[in-house]
Parts: C-alpha cells; sequence; structure tokens
C-alpha cells in the first residue's frame, strides 16, 4: 500500500505540472525528491497533459462511420482497381499535340512516330489526367470522329476554373457547344468541341451534393413551365442529315419532288421558292433514312444532275413506278454478276437512278444507304487522294483491273460512303454537288482549297444554323462544307 | 496493455479501405493516439488540437483513395496531412489577426521524432487498458483537466480516495513507460 505522503506528494507534482501552482515541469525539482527519481514521473505527467478526452475520440469515430458510409454507399466498392484512359484517334495528331498544350495546359509525355510518318502513339497530361492519342489508322479501324462523323464519346474535364480554363481553350480555336454555366448537380460546366471533333464537357464541382438533391433538383427544374431539362445535345450535323447529303442542282426541281414521291416514296420536309416565280430556292425530302436536297439551276449554279443508288427492297415495283412517272430506262432490270438485281432509269430533271437490291451477305454495299451518291471520275484514284487530304475521306474499298482501270471504289467520309467508277458506257464523268457536314467547316474548307480546290463562298455563319463555305474540287463536284452550330426554326 | 506496433498487415487494411470507406475504422483505432499526440506537440490549446484531430482523420478518410503504398507507415502520411493542417491554419490566424506571416510555428520540442509520437500515443492507449476506475480518474484529471475535489464531488468518493486511485493509475502507467529515446548525436543540423 502506497503510504500517505506519497500520494499527496505526487498529487503536488501533479497540480505543479498541470500548471495549477504556477509551476513548469523544470520547476519541479523543487519538489524534495531525488530527481533522478522523479525526471520520469515528471515526464509522464507532462505527457498526459496531452491526453485526448475518451468522449472527443468516440464522437469523431462516429463522425466518421457515417461520412464512411455515406461514402460506401454513394459508390458501390468495386471489386477491383483499374485505371481508364481515353485513346483518341486523329486525323492529324501531331496538330492535335499542338492544339491541346496551347488550349489545354497539356503536357506532352511521350510520342512515337511510325515509320511511314504517322504518329502511332502519343500520351499527353492535362493537369494529371492522362490522355492518349494517335494518328488515324484505317487499317486497323482506328478512325477519328473526322472520318465518321464525330465521336459517341465525351471527354469530361475536372478544372480547377472552368472559367478560366474555357478562355484559354476558345482562344486556341475550340468552339463552344454549350456555354459554361451552373448546373443543378453543384458543378459549374460546359461543353466544347475541339478542332479534331472530340466534345470535351468541362466542370468545377462547386457544391457537394447528395445524389438524392441531385434528383430532387432535377425534379423541379422538370416541372418548371417551359424549361427543357436535357439541353440540346452537341452534333455538328444537322438533325435528320447525315455527313453526305446528295444535293441536286437541276432544272423542274418541283416536277422532280413529284417524282420522287411517286416514285420512291419520298416525303417533303421543306421548300422554298425564290421570291419570283415557282422555281424552288431550296428543297428538302426524305427517301428511306436518306436526305436529298434540291434547288432549281439558275445563273450561278448551272445544272448538276447526280447520278444516285438507290436501295430497294422490291426493285422491279420501284422501277416500274419509276418509267410510269415519266422516267426514262437505261439498264432495264436485270440480275448482275456478283447476285443483286437492279436497273437503271434517267429522269426528266437529268438524275441518274441505279435502282438496285444486293445479294444476300453482301458486303461491299453494306454501308450504303438509302441514297448514295455515285461519281464517274475520269481518273478515280486522283479524286480519292483529293477525298483524302481534303475531307479526311477513307478508301474501304477499289476493284482496279490490271491494266489500271478502277470498276468500282467506295470512300468513306465520316459516317456516309460514295462510290465511284471510271466513265464507261453512258456513265461518263459529270460533276455533282454535295453538302458535307464536319466537325470544323473553316478547318476543312481550309484544307480543301489546300488540296486542290478552288472557293466558291468562303466559310461564314449561315441564317439557317449552320457554319459553311463552298468549294469546286478540281474534278468540277461542288461541295458545301458545313458545322451544325445551331436549330433554326424553318 | 495494447501493444502499439507496426500492424503487419497494414497494408491490408488501407487496402480494404479504399476498396470500403466503411473499413477505414480500423486505421482510426490504430491511429488516433498518434495523431493526436502529434498534434498536441505542436498546437497547445485542446479545443484547437482536436478540432485539427478531426479534420486530419476526415482528409485521410476522403483522399483514401489516393493513398500509395510505398513502404512508409500509414501514420507518416496522416502526420504530414497534419502537419499541412497546422500549417494553413497558423497561416488564416496570422491573416486574419492582420499580423505578417512570419516562419512555420516553432516547434519548442525540435523536430519530434516518430519514436517519440509513438511512445506518448502507447501511454495515452495504456490509459485506456487500467482499471476501470483508475482510468476514470486519470481521464477526468488530465484529459478534462478536473481538480480533486470536483472530481470527488462527481464521483461520490472522498479526496483521499481520488488522490489515491490516481496515484495507482500512475504507478501503473509508469510501469510502461518506457525511457526516452535518446536524442541523435550530432550538430544541429545533423
Amino acid at each position: 500500500m502506497p503510504n500517505h505522503t506519497q500520494i499527496e506528494q505526487l498529487d503536488r507534482i501533479v497540480e505543479r505540472v498541470l500548471g495549477r501552482s504556477g509551476a513548469r515541469p523544470s520547476q519541479a525539482k523543487a519538489l524534495r525528491l531525488p530527481a533522478a527519481k522523479l525526471a520520469p514521473v515528471v515526464e509522464l505527467i507532462g505527457a498526459l497533459r496531452d491526453l485526448p478526452r475518451a468522449e472527443f475520440k468516440d464522437r469523431l469515430r462516429k463522425n466518421l462511420e457515417r461520412r464512411a458510409t455515406m461514402a460506401s454507399t454513394a459508390k458501390a466498392a468495386p471489386e477491383f482497381r483499374a485505371t481508364l484512359t481515353p485513346y483518341l484517334s486523329i486525323r492529324g495528331a501531331a496538330a492535335a499535340i499542338e492544339f491541346y498544350k496551347k488550349a489545354f495546359g497539356a503536357t506532352e509525355l511521350m510520342r512515337l512516330m511510325q515509320p511511314d510518318g504517322r504518329l502511332g502513339h502519343a500520351q499527353l497530361d492535362i493537369g494529371g489526367a492522362l490522355i492518349m492519342l494517335a494518328d488515324e489508322f484505317p487499317e486497323y479501324g482506328f478512325r477519328g470522329p473526322e472520318s465518321m462523323g464525330g465521336s459517341p464519346v465525351r471527354l469530361h474535364l475536372d478544372v480547377p476554373d472552368v472559367d478560366a480554363f474555357a478562355r484559354q481553350a476558345t482562344a486556341a480555336g475550340a468552339k463552344i457547344v454549350r456555354p459554361i454555366a451552373d448546373q443543378f448537380y453543384g458543378d459549374r460546366s460546359g461543353q466544347l468541341i475541339d478542332p479534331f471533333g472530340y466534345t470535351w464537357t468541362v466542370t468545377t464541382r462547386k457544391e457537394e451534393l447528395t445524389t438524392e438533391e441531385m434528383q430532387r433538383r432535377l425534379n423541379e427544374l422538370s416541372e418548371q413551365p417551359g424549361s427543357r431539362s436535357a439541353p440540346a445535345p452537341a452534333k455538328y450535323i444537322r438533325e435528320g442529315f447525315h455527313s453526305i447529303t446528295p444535293y441536286l442542282v437541276i432544272p423542274k426541281a418541283g416536277q422532280l419532288i413529284d417524282f420522287m414521291k411517286t416514285a420512291f416514296g419520298a416525303e417533303e420536309h421543306f421548300r422554298i421558292k425564290r421570291p419570283a416565280g415557282d422555281l424552288i430556292m431550296h428543297a428538302e425530302v426524305k427517301i428511306g433514312d436518306s436526305m436529298i436536297e434540291l434547288a432549281d439551276a439558275n445563273a450561278q449554279f448551272p445544272a448538276a444532275p447526280a447520278t444516285l443508288i438507290l436501295r430497294v427492297d422490291d426493285v422491279d415495283a420501284a422501277f416500274r413506278r419509276a418509267t410510269e412517272a415519266g422516267a426514262t430506262v437505261i439498264e432495264p432490270v436485270a440480275n448482275q454478276e456478283s447476285g443483286a438485281r437492279g436497273g437503271v432509269i434517267l429522269d426528266e430533271s437529268g438524275n441518274r437512278w441505279n435502282i438496285s437490291k444486293s445479294a444476300e451477305g453482301d458486303v461491299v454495299f453494306k454501308d450504303y444507304r438509302t441514297v448514295t451518291p455515285h461519281f464517274n471520275p475520269v481518273r478515280a484514284p486522283a479524286m480519292i487522294e483529293f477525298l483524302q487530304k481534303a475531307f479526311g475521306g477513307e478508301e474501304v474499298y477499289r476493284a482496279q483491273s490490271p491494266d489500271g482501270v478502277v470498276h468500282y471504289a467506295q470512300v468513306r467520309i465520316g459516317d456516309s460512303v460514295i462510290g465511284m467508277s471510271e466513265p464507261h458506257g453512258p456513265y461518263q464523268q459529270r460533276p455533282g454537288t454535295l453538302h458535307l457536314y464536319v466537325p470544323d467547316a473553316d478547318a476543312v474548307y481550309e484544307r480543301a482549297l489546300r488540296a486542290g480546290a478552288t472557293s466558291i463562298q468562303p466559310v461564314a455563319d449561315q441564317p439557317y444554323g449552320d457554319r459553311g463555305g463552298g468549294v469546286t474540287d478540281p474534278f468540277g463536284n461542288r461541295w458545301f462544307i458545313a458545322t451544325h452550330t445551331r436549330d433554326v426554326a424553318p | 496493455m495494447k501493444a502499439l506496433k507496426e500492424k503487419p498487415d497494414e497494408r491490408l487494411l488501407i487496402e480494404a479501405a479504399q476498396r470500403d470507406p466503411a473499413r477505414f475504422a480500423e486505421l482510426y483505432e490504430d491511429n488516433f493516439e498518434r495523431v493526436y499526440a502529434y498534434i498536441a506537440r505542436r498546437v497547445y490549446v485542446r479545443v484547437d488540437v482536436e478540432d485539427l484531430t478531426a479534420e486530419v482523420f476526415h482528409q485521410a478518410l476522403a483522399k483514401i483513395g489516393q493513398f500509395e503504398w510505398r513502404g512508409a507507415p500509414f501514420a507518416a502520411w496522416l502526420y504530414r496531412i497534419a502537419a499541412n493542417a497546422i500549417t494553413d491554419r497558423w497561416q488564416r490566424a496570422a491573416r486574419e489577426k492582420g499580423t505578417p506571416l512570419a516562419d512555420d510555428p516553432a516547434d519548442p520540442h525540435g523536430e519530434i521524432s516518430p519514436e517519440e509520437i509513438d511512445r506518448r500515443a502507447l501511454l495515452f492507449r495504456n490509459v485506456a487498458g487500467l482499471p476501470a476506475e483508475q482510468r476514470r480518474v486519470i481521464e477526468m484529471r488530465f484529459a478534462e483537466e478536473k481538480s480533486i475535489a470536483e472530481i470527488a464531488r462527481e464521483l461520490k468518493r472522498s479526496a483521499g480516495a481520488i488522490k489515491q486511485l490516481q496515484f495507482r493509475g500512475i504507478q501503473t502507467l509508469r510501469e510502461h513507460w518506457t525511457k526516452k529515446p535518446r536524442k541523435k548525436l550530432g550538430g544541429p543540423n545533423a
């Protein structure tokens, strides 16, 4: 049993160390005890001054548990840890790297070049986020937005200051698709499209919200009259259109619309007449999944009838309706060597229609839409090269005889294909007109000029919601190059 | 008495917490006393020590996914968070007062070694392992900063009985109070 003196003595040390009697631990030697024996006790008591309160430890534990539970329910614990890195296919990857450096402050981490000069692989760091990219390698099916007609994947980038980030990006050439604004889910964010066709959602977190709170705000937002719960999707191709739309500049446009309705079940979507007379300034009709634009030829735009491949289920019926509606037969319906069945007619405006149906399991024409434009250039390889250089076209098929004649070739531009064969028989070269949607009309217009096209009209904002311009390619075809920027009511 | 040793499976605990934040509780249990001791050696007002300790663990929970195992003890990571939190708070306080920024708050004890922190953390944990009555008295006396008279009143015991429990508690703790780690020899920058 400790004696009373020891107990009292110890309490005096405690009192002093706790500072109640104004003494500092070092002064404890004032106590009449051997310093060597006392020192560890004084030190121990000094350390006990920092003893945490048990109640505090318990309370903090409970708070952390609450937070942790919220965190674990917010995201179900994944079974494994993985990293996910976007790998961008870009026509002109080297230029894209320079753009990302300037626009997004990216740092180049590495770059590998192919012997053929294409950029085989590169890695960039954007504020700690990794992206990988390379030039297009169509032979491996590695194609970018310009070839595919856009990318279905958005890149979502969290940045510390979204407004400053967007300013720098737009100054470097990115375009705002959706302006930077506060969002109901606690972010301030917007969308940019880069000159290579990738859409970036850039965002800065402003508020930490639970999923329930986000849902509540979303519900409120949707209940407000006139509100749109979802912003317009970012796209540079007008609704209902594809990358390529044939534009028929022909005489008797009004009559042609009636013909297409009767013979091919076309739907008229839009028509505007010239101020004086009945001539059509611009019209849009749809056959199956394909839009066709047309206008009456005039002094500025002389007639340029097209050759169109029309896929139908019942070739004979469509052919019969076409001839009954006034078309002239060029080739009657027949079975082809390939197993396809088809025939060719000439409408009264001068367009040739190859009405056909592919053989079962055909792969060459699998990407054809209901209506696909066809060309008869004198030198198909030169035209293919132009389409590659100017529009990022990709040669997907070529049938060439040993003497060098191209019997059939197919080029993909964006989400569309066009066909071509060198002139033969009645099918001689004649230029057509096409409407081409691209992610960045300004850039493509410039590229087309560099590839040998001549300007019809420079790129400008058009009242109908496109930004576009026109060029004539070296083969006489007219291309109206456009980026859809906003929807305009007709 | 529980030993305050590096658990060999600390890495597993961290990975478990990274997969499921609910598992963070174990890391908290293992490191609470260390973090508290570390902060208490640099900050003298108890409410500030508690605030900062809470801040460190909340930050650690939020950032646990970013922790990369490189072989250093988990506590080292917590100390780094704590050091930053202390500096931030001090700078904020200096700004609010409008006083010009001086250097980091001086550490009167010099650089605190992890061994010294562990030694103190073990002491705190040993308090929790004392017999119930001794433990209660030690906690009230030191953590709750109460006088013998207050404790006697609250526990409905005589002042002498409280002093005796205090004496026994400190005796027990002293048996486990390890020797102070020797200071490293050498110059001030060694």
